[in-house]
């Protein structure tokens, strides 16, 4: 060693420091030989322990937001289910055990050994459920015994419940388990096989709102699955609430009145659009669907020729018949084809391009106008009227009172209807229009097809004096103290291109109809200024449906016809619409007006 | 590059003015910038295993802190230690200012306020602390020509780090501030250990210790040292690191799982595995074996470390190896006591290998403080 040290002595710090090296590197050595220890000699201890140790994950299920009524009914709620299950490890004495749950659990101690039989390969500490759906005396029981059966444990979980079963089940919809497809859609991020999503209705319309964030628990389990703790935990969220804009008495009142019969009722505010009513019958429960429905109950709804399971108000499209007839009326007078005093005379029967057509009083109505048209529902006057306006006129104005195209209803799967004409005919049929069928859709009939939602938006327009609103469900109104960040995209509204005072002159007809012994005098409530319109048709497909009326004569006419109503109250303001149709019901006036005219009466009694 | 140019390059004109001698430069130990270099690559090899599935690229930060030190050391030997030892006070005093100023003022991170954020990293005072504590420390004690230390001098000395100790535990981070205490111990080793000294320190030791567990320990620190004692009773509570760190060491047995296939790492019961408990990582997937080469290499950089003493010209030069010697021991030893358990998690991280940059930014200023003694061997005062 070089020994450049000048001006100092350094050699007893020398020694120091050579000692504290001497002293680390002992340290070392003696952190070897515990390493040594730990991996060579316990190797076998720690390598079954790191075997052992395993990380479970455990989801805790979060609750769907309600679905209220507009006066917070609740429409779909939460149950907490129970389940009870045994663990057998915690069982000091299995017979003894099966003994005392049985006896708790109203189940035959037999059937219970059964059960838990089944699940022999089960590892022992792993739940068995052995009773679903506890009530709320069983799962009282259970939790007083907590200490006394350790072996008996309950597991919760938030279930769909719909608390009035059937009740505006097509408007709600239903949830079902996620299938393996929809994953793969990319529909649903971050959701599993086998979580439960909204498959219709609002349920599914607003699935990112109701759905809440399931917890996840991380626990450590040893190699036999058996929980050692936890190492994190985040709790569920609970989705948030829905307010919609129906009123559980009116819809109430409708299913009930359209119970026994296959038909459809909306009820709407026609200066919102809010949606009081959405009936469609026959129905469906959809607490059955959230059990998970074994195939054949499927199949049974499915295969059901009354397809309880369709939406008749948005996916039912039917001839609109007489109801049509506005159209022409509202068409006419704003082309200035005809007015107030224009008459035609209607002797039951007319022949117009060498066909004969006919009304549907056999001995006519005589010299009819516009209000005497609309009031006795007169199709020699709507024929001709219908002639004069021509195809393309009687379809420009179809669609722009709303048929033809979605209604815009935040339910999925709404059908648009059909409003046909000569370009339509030719590409679709690859026929040319025939003269005719304008003479067939002045009243209605023909190809024209329409939603009873459609008319019920068509009967706003001419409520509201040329005002369009699109229907919804969702209440605008902030979800339970929660501020929603924006307004439901339906609020907006545009303006029908007629002049108000047109739309005056239609309606006094409508008003007639009701109030004036017209066709639809069955809804007629005293006091109460009911303005409406009848129509009769057929469900049929329009091909059929001139072979069809040649075999359908008198007495089966009655059965064979669909019935419609559609109308609103009170004749100034109006602030509600009522469209009903029912299949096979007869005439309009017969079965839809009496039937609409109870609604219009609850209506009255519970907002006037 | 530009080093190595002035290094070998004969067309540098020498002058006076010139701080960075090329003399100085060929006299640079750079079997010790190896070691150091090869110790931090490993580092970053098992933080890359041990963070794989973790959001941020944990390895990434750690060559851009490797870069970053590497630059600041050689920056760091420019200027003389004497210069450095003579201003240290002033160094000091202002890191004491920065010390109490985050204590003030800034905004606690996992739950210390030991941290001073910038954009892209947060840099940790405390840590870098140590170089300034060695400095003056040195500056106290060597100048003291005498081979025994007087009690005005220990006073001193206790004073200078109890300033910086008390008010890192405060932030709180314990396990910094008791990592001072060993670079103290060093400078007393070589200041000559009175016996009366001795004893009085221990007693002052064991009374702040007993009024520390009464008044100043925070619950979990206690656990911590009670999980010592016995870490199985509590296999979730505080005694859970322990076991799951011996039980990947354990495990990894002989040869090891292989790299990135350690299941204790990887599958994330270990805790701060790219932290304090990376060397779990290196005992889980490379085994004994590993372990064994590993801290071979690191013996053989803390043996580089301790033999350098020699080559110092002064008892200054001497002060400043070891002490940043022990500094770097202390914390290795203890890192591995750790993690085998015996030794209260205190959240001291294995020097060079362990994530963190402010950790390894104090080390390389340390080995640049050891560099800069040995390349001025051959300067006369």
């Amino acid at each position: 060693m070089k020994n450049n040290r000048i001006y100092e002595d350094l050699l007893p710090i020398l020694r120091r420091v050579k000692r504290t090296f001497i002293l680390i590197q002992i340290l070392i050595v003696f952190l070897l030989l515990n390493f040594w220890k730990i991996q060579i000699l316990d190797h076998k201890k720690y390598w079954e322990k790191s075997e052992a140790n395993r990380i479970r994950e455990i989801v805790l299920p979060s609750q769907r937001g309600l679905v209220k009524d507009r006066e917070d009914i609740i429409l779909a709620d939460n149950k907490a289910s129970f389940r009870a299950s045994i663990i057998r490890e915690n069982c000091k004495d299995f017979d003894k055990s099966c003994r005392k749950i049985s006896r708790l659990l109203n189940i035959e101690e037999d059937v219970l050994k059964e059960r838990v039989k089944k699940y022999e390969s089960f590892p022992v500490f792993k739940p068995i459920v052995i009773k679903e759906n506890l009530s709320f005396e069983e799962v009282a029981v259970i939790e007083a015994r907590k200490l006394e059966l350790p072996e008996l444990i309950l597991q919760a979980e938030p279930k769909r419940f719909y608390p009035f079963g059937n009740l505006s089940a097509h408007a709600l919809g239903y949830i079902q388990e996620l299938s393996q497809e929809e994953i793969k859609s990319g529909l649903y991020a971050g959701r599993r096989l086998g979580d439960l999503v909204g498959k219709t209705g609002v349920e599914k319309v607003y699935e990112a709102i109701l759905v809440g964030t399931d917890g996840r628990v991380l626990e450590i389990v040893d190699s036999l699955g058996r929980n050692k703790g936890e190492i994190t935990r985040r709790e569920p969220k609970k989705g948030q609430n829905l307010i919609l804009t129906l009123d559980y008495a009116l819809q109430k009142k409708a299913e009930e009145l359209l119970e026994e019969k296959e038909g459809a009722v909306v009820m709407m505010d026609p200066r919102t659009g809010e949606i009081l009513a959405l009936a469609s019958y026959p129905t469906f429960n959809p607490n059955k669907f959230i059990n998970r429905f074994t195939s054949e109950e499927w199949l049974v709804l499915v295969n059901n020729p009354a397809f309880p399971l369709e939406n008749r108000a948005i996916r039912g499209q039917y001839a609109p018949g007489s109801i049509f007839k506005l159209v022409i009326d509202l068409g006419a007078l704003d082309l200035g084809l005809v007015d107030e005093e224009t008459t035609f005379t209607c002797e039951g029967k007319i022949k117009i391009y060498n066909e004969p057509f006919s009304c549907w009083v056999e001995e006519g109505h005589g010299e009819v106008s516009l209000i005497k048209g609309i009031q006795y529902s007169c199709n020699i006057y709507h024929y001709q009227v219908g002639k004069k306006m021509g195809i393309e006129e009687i379809s420009r104005y179809a669609k722009m009172l709303g048929f033809g195209t979605k209604t815009g209803i935040d339910l999925p799967g709404e059908k648009a209807g059909l409003v046909p004409d000569p370009q339509w005919k030719r590409e679709v049929r690859n026929e040319p229009w025939q003269p005719g069928e304008t003479i067939s859709v002045s009243i209605g009939q023909g190809p024209l097809l329409v939603t009873p939602l459609q008319i019920a938006i068509y009967t706003s327009i001419i409520a509201n004096r040329g005002r369009k609103v699109i229907p919804h469900l969702l209440n605008s109104r902030p979800l339970d103290g929660e501020k929603r960040e924006s307004k439901p995209p339906f609020s907006g509204s545009h303006a029908v291109e007629i002049e108000p005072s047109t739309f005056e002159k239609v309606i006094q007809g409508m008003w007639e109809v009701v109030n004036s012994g017209g066709t639809g005098w069955a809804a007629n409530i005293k006091g109460y200024d009911i303005c409406g319109k009848t129509g009769s048709t057929q469900l049929i497909s329009t091909e059929k449906d001139e072979e069809l009326a040649e075999e359908e004569e008198d007495e089966e006419e009655e059965t064979k016809t669909h019935s419609w109503f559609t109308g609103f109250a009170p004749r100034d303001n109006p602030k509600i619409v009522v469209t009903v149709l029912i299949e096979y019901g007869g005439m309009g006036g017969a079965t839809a007006a009496p039937l609409a005219r109870k609604l219009f009466n609850l209506y009255k009694r519970k907002y006037d | 590059m530009q080093l190595r140019l002035l290094w070998q390059g004969n067309y540098l004109i020498y002058t006076k003015e010139n701080m960075i001698d090329r003399n100085l430069f060929r006299n640079i130990d750079w079997i010790l910038i190896c070691l150091l270099l090869l110790n931090s690559i490993i580092g970053v090899a098992f933080i890359y295993s041990s963070s794989l599935y973790l959001p941020e690229s944990y390895y990434l930060k750690q060559i851009f802190w490797i870069i970053l030190s590497s630059i600041a050391l050689f920056l760091f030997l420019s200027i003389d230690y004497e210069t450095l030892v003579t201003y240290s006070f002033y160094i000091y005093i202002v890191f004491i200012g920065i010390l109490g100023g985050i204590l003030l003022f800034g905004k606690p991170i996992a739950g210390a306020k030991s941290w001073i954020k910038f954009p892209f990293f947060h840099f940790q005072p405390s840590e870098v602390a140590k170089v300034i504590i060695i400095l003056i420390l040195v500056h106290v004690f060597a100048k003291f020509r005498k081979d025994y230390l007087s009690w005005g001098k220990g006073l001193l000395g206790v004073t200078i780090i109890a300033v910086p100790s008390f008010l890192v535990a405060l932030q709180p981070d314990l396990g910094t501030a008791l990592s001072y205490i060993p670079i103290f111990l060093a400078s007393l080793i070589l200041a000559g250990l009175n016996r009366k000294i001795v004893i009085f320190i221990l007693i002052f030791a064991l009374a702040l210790g007993v009024v520390s567990w009464n008044f100043a320990l925070k619950d979990y620190q206690k656990k911590r040292l009670t999980t010592l004692i016995s870490p199985g009773q509590d296999p979730l509570g505080s005694g859970y690191h322990i076991l799951q760190s011996k039980i990947a060491i354990g495990s990894g047995g002989l040869l090891g799982k292989g790299f990135g296939k350690g299941t204790q790492s990887q599958l994330r019961f270990l805790p701060a595995r790219h932290t304090d408990f990376v060397f779990s990582v290196i005992g889980e997937e490379f085994g004994f074996l590993g372990i064994v080469l590993i801290m071979l290499s690191y013996s053989f950089f803390l043996w580089r470390l301790f033999q350098s003493v020699a080559q110092s010209r002064d008892r200054a030069g001497v002060y400043i190896i070891f002490m940043v010697a022990v500094m770097i021991a202390f914390q290795f030893v203890v890192n591995l006591m750790m993690i085998i358990g015996l030794f209260p998690i205190a959240g001291i991280p294995l020097p060079l290998i362990s994530y963190g940059g402010s950790s390894l930014l104090t080390n390389y200023l340390g080995i640049s403080l050891v560099l800069n003694v040995k390349m001025r061997r051959f300067v006369n005062v």
